[in-house]
C-alpha cells in the first residue's frame, strides 16, 4: 500500500466514495466525493498528540471492538496516508466550550474544522473494481452461542488477539477472565455450505486454510495448547496447502469430522461444553474448551452494491460480482472497460487476489495502450428515418449505450458501450434498430427455412449464445440422447427474441416454440433476460386471446453446464409438439394471420 | 396489503400466488419449469 501511495503515476484517493459513473470504455467520467478528514493529510506527522487529548472514546472497528479509539484517529496502523482523520459525527466540535482540545495540542496546525467534502471529476479509460468482501455475522447460528458467550469468538477476532498490533499486543487471552486459553476449538463452515437459510450455500474458500494457519500459529505460541478443529470437510486444494494441513496434524491438532450441535457455557468457569457427533468414529462427544473460534465465511460486501449499479455489472447467484466468462474472460465484466479483482468477485486468498489483480491490471493496461478500441461487429444500429425517438430502446439497454438526445430525436448508440444483446431491437416497435449479424431478416429467414418442409415434425428453439446454446453443446458432448425435433436459432441473448419472431414461427406452422436463455444470475447482459419474461407474458396473453393454446410457447433457463436439463427440456418439448394436431396448427395459422 | 401476483405454470398447469420480483427467477414449485406466466390481475369490480 505504501508503494502505491508513493508511486508517481498512481493517485490514491482514500476516504472517498464514487458517486457517479458515466461514459463508456476508454472515456469514463467518474465523480468522486473526497470526504473532509478535517486534518491536512500532507501536514499531519501522525504524532498522535491530538488523540491523546480527545475525550471521545469509541469502539475500534479495526480491532473488532476489542479495544477503543478516539474521534480523531488513524483507522489502522499501516493506513496510507499515515494521517489522522476526525469522525465529525462523533466529535464534540471545535468550540472551546465544547472541546477543541485537539486544535490546542496540534503544533503543525493541520486540523481544520472548516474543511469541506471535495467533488472530483475524473476521466479514466478503464475501471477495476476491487471492493473486497465482508465476513458472515454468526449471531443467527444460536447453537454456537456467539451472542451469549464471551469466550466464543470469530476468526477475525482471533486474528486481532494474536496480532502484535492487536489490543493485547499478541497475547491470546480469554475475554471473560484475561487468562491464556489452554484448550481451543475451531468450528468450520460457519455461515458457509449451509442449506437451512441461516448461512450461505457456497464454500467460502479461505476458511479451512485460515484455520490450519491459525492452529500452527497457536502451536508456535504454546506447543502444549490443545486444539480441536470441528469440520465437515477440510479443503486443502492449493499449492503447499496439504503440507500445511499435515504439519498441523503432526503438531498435535485434533481434527474431528462433525459440526457442534450445541455449545453451553459453564457459568462457574466460563468454559464451553461443546457437544458434537464425531461422524468418523460414529459417536457423540463432549469437549470442554476454554475458547471456541468460529471460522466465519465470506459474504458480498454491502458497499459494493451501489458501485455495481453505477457500472451496470451483474451479480452471480451468491451475490458476488460476475465475470464476463468464467474461463476465457475471468477478470472482465459484461461492461467493457470494467474489470474485477479480489474478493469482490468471489472469496479468495491473498495469492489468488494478487493473481487476479495482476490480470485485471494487465487487461486494463492493454486496453489503455491500444490506439483504437475494436468493437465486435454485433452492435445495434439505429435507422434515423424509422426511429421516432420514443426512447423504449434506451430504457431496456442494460449498458446505458443508447440515448435519445432530445424528445422525438432519433436514438444514438454508443458502439463502444453496446454489448450486442439485441434487447433494444426486440423492444423497438418501429423496426428502427438493426442488430448486426443478427438482423430481423436473418432470423425470419431462419424460421422460414426451418418450417419450409413438414413444419409439424419440428419445433423452433431460440437459444441464447452464452448459456442455452452452450447447454445444448454440453448435452451433445455428453452424448445425452434427446429427440431430434429441435431446430435451434442462436441469438446473443434471449432478450433479442422479438415477439414477432415467435408469432412468425406460429404463423408458419410451428407446433411449438421454445425460448431459452441464461438463468437470472448468469445473464451475460446484466438483466436483459428480464425483458424476455415480460415479452413472454405478453405473448401468452395474446395467444390465449386468439384461441391458441398458450402452452405451446415455453420458456426455460438453461445454463452452459445444464446439458441434462437441456435434454429434458427437449424431451418435454417433443411431447408437447406431438400433442399438437394438424387442425390446431391450421387454426393457429388462420387466427394469427391478421396479427401484424 | 399489496395484492399478490397469481402465476400459472405453462408446462404442468399448476397455479399459485406469490410475489413477482425482477431479481428472482420464476419457477413452478411443482414441476420446476421456468415457463411461468404471471396472470393478469382481474379488473376491479364496478359500482
Amino acid at each position: 500500500m505504501m508503494d502505491v501511495g508513493r508511486h508517481p503515476r498512481i493517485r490514491l484517493l482514500t476516504y472517498s466514495e464514487v458517486e457517479d459513473v458515466s461514459g463508456h470504455v476508454g472515456n469514463f467520467r467518474v465523480r468522486v466525493r473526497k470526504k473532509a478528514r478535517y486534518v491536512d493529510e500532507k501536514e499531519c506527522t501522525a504524532c498522535g498528540e491530538c488523540a491523546k487529548v480527545c475525550p471521545v472514546v469509541m469502539p475500534d472497528e479495526f480491532q473488532m471492538g476489542l479495544s477503543t479509539r478516539r474521534a480523531i484517529y488513524i483507522p489502522f496502523p499501516q493506513a496510507v496516508p499515515s494521517a489522522y482523520v476526525i469522525r465529525m459525527d462523533e466529535c464534540l466540535g471545535d468550540n472551546p466550550i465544547a472541546c477543541g482540545k485537539c486544535l490546542e495540542v496540534c503544533d503543525k496546525k493541520c486540523i481544520n474544522f472548516d474543511m469541506q467534502d471535495e467533488l472530483l471529476d475524473l476521466e479514466v479509460g478503464a475501471i477495476i473494481v476491487a471492493t473486497g468482501m465482508d465476513v458472515y455475522d454468526p449471531e443467527p447460528l444460536d447453537e454456537y452461542g456467539y451472542a451469549r458467550y464471551q469466550n466464543v469468538i470469530t476468526t477475525m477476532e482471533l486474528e486481532r488477539l494474536v496480532s502484535a498490533g492487536g489490543p493485547t499486543e499478541g497475547h491470546l487471552i480469554r475475554l471473560t477472565d484475561g487468562r491464556p486459553p489452554k484448550r481451543i476449538g475451531f468450528v468450520q463452515c460457519v455461515g458457509s455450505r449451509s442449506s437451512d437459510g441461516r448461512g450461505n450455500p457456497y464454500c467460502s474458500n479461505i476458511c479451512c486454510m485460515n484455520t490450519v494457519k491459525d492452529t500452527l500459529l497457536l502451536k508456535q505460541h504454546d506447543p502444549e495448547m490443545e486444539i480441536t478443529v470441528f469440520y465437515m470437510d477440510m479443503r486443502t486444494f492449493g499449492k503447499g496447502f496439504e503440507d500445511l494441513y499435515m504439519q498441523s496434524r503432526a503438531a498435535g491438532v485434533r481434527y474431528v469430522r462433525g459440526l457442534p450441535g450445541e455449545v453451553v457455557e459453564d457459568p462457574r468457569t466460563g468454559n464451553l461444553i461443546v457437544t458434537v457427533e464425531n461422524t468418523t468414529a460414529n459417536r457423540l462427544e463432549r469437549h470442554e474448551l476454554d475458547m471456541l473460534v468460529l471460522s466465519v465465511g465470506a459474504v458480498p460486501r454491502r458497499e459494493t452494491e451501489p458501485i455495481r449499479q453505477l457500472l451496470t455489472l451483474s451479480r452471480s447467484r451468491d451475490g458476488f460480482l460476475m465475470e464476463a466468462h468464467p474461463k476465457l474472460r475471468p477478470v472482465d465484466t459484461p461492461t467493457r472497460g470494467v474489470f474485477i479483482a479480489g474478493c469482490a468477485e468471489s472469496p479468495k486468498d491473498v495469492k489468488d487476489s494478487v493473481t487476479q489483480a495482476s490480470a485485471a491490471a494487465a487487461r486494463a493496461s492493454t486496453l489503455l495502450n491500444a490506439e483504437h478500441i475494436v468493437v465486435e461487429a454485433l452492435t445495434a444500429v439505429v435507422d434515423p428515418q424509422r426511429c421516432t425517438g420514443c426512447g423504449a430502446c434506451a430504457r431496456v439497454c442494460p449498458f446505458g449505450a443508447i440515448r435519445v438526445p432530445a424528445k422525438k430525436e432519433p436514438a444514438q448508440v454508443t458502439a463502444a458501450a453496446c454489448a450486442g444483446c439485441g434487447t433494444c431491437a426486440a423492444e423497438c416497435r418501429f423496426g428502427a434498430i438493426t442488430m448486426r449479424h443478427f438482423t430481423d431478416q436473418q432470423i425470419f429467414a431462419m424460421i422460414d427455412a426451418i418450417l419450409e418442409e413438414r413444419p409439424q415434425d419440428v419445433f423452433v428453439a431460440f437459444a441464447c449464445n452464452w448459456c442455452s446454446y452452450a447447454g445444448a453443446d454440453t448435452a451433445g458432448t455428453a452424448r445425452l440422447e434427446y429427440p431430434p425435433s429441435a431446430r435451434i436459432i442462436r441469438t446473443m441473448c434471449s432478450g433479442r427474441v422479438d415477439e414477432d419472431f415467435v408469432l412468425h414461427a406460429f404463423k408458419k406452422g410451428a407446433p411449438a416454440v421454445l425460448v431459452s436463455g441464461c438463468h437470472y444470475a448468469d445473464c451475460h447482459y446484466i438483466n436483459a433476460n428480464r425483458n424476455t419474461v415480460r415479452r413472454m407474458d405478453r405473448l401468452w396473453t395474446l395467444l390465449e386471446r386468439k384461441g391458441v393454446r398458450p402452452e405451446r410457447l415455453q420458456l426455460e433457463w438453461v445454463s452452459a453446464a445444464e446439458g441434462q436439463k437441456w435434454a429434458q427440456v427437449v424431451r418435454d418439448m417433443e411431447r408437447l409438439r406431438a400433442s399438437v394436431t394438424p387442425e390446431e396448427i391450421a387454426h393457429t395459422m388462420q387466427v394469427l394471420a391478421d396479427v401484424p | 396489503m399489496a395484492a399478490k401476483d397469481r402465476f400459472r405454470c405453462m408446462r404442468c398447469g399448476h397455479e399459485w400466488e406469490g410475489e413477482d420480483s425482477p431479481d428472482r427467477e420464476r419457477v413452478c414449485p411443482r414441476c420446476q419449469s421456468n415457463s411461468v406466466r404471471k396472470l393478469p390481475h382481474p379488473a376491479p369490480a364496478q359500482g
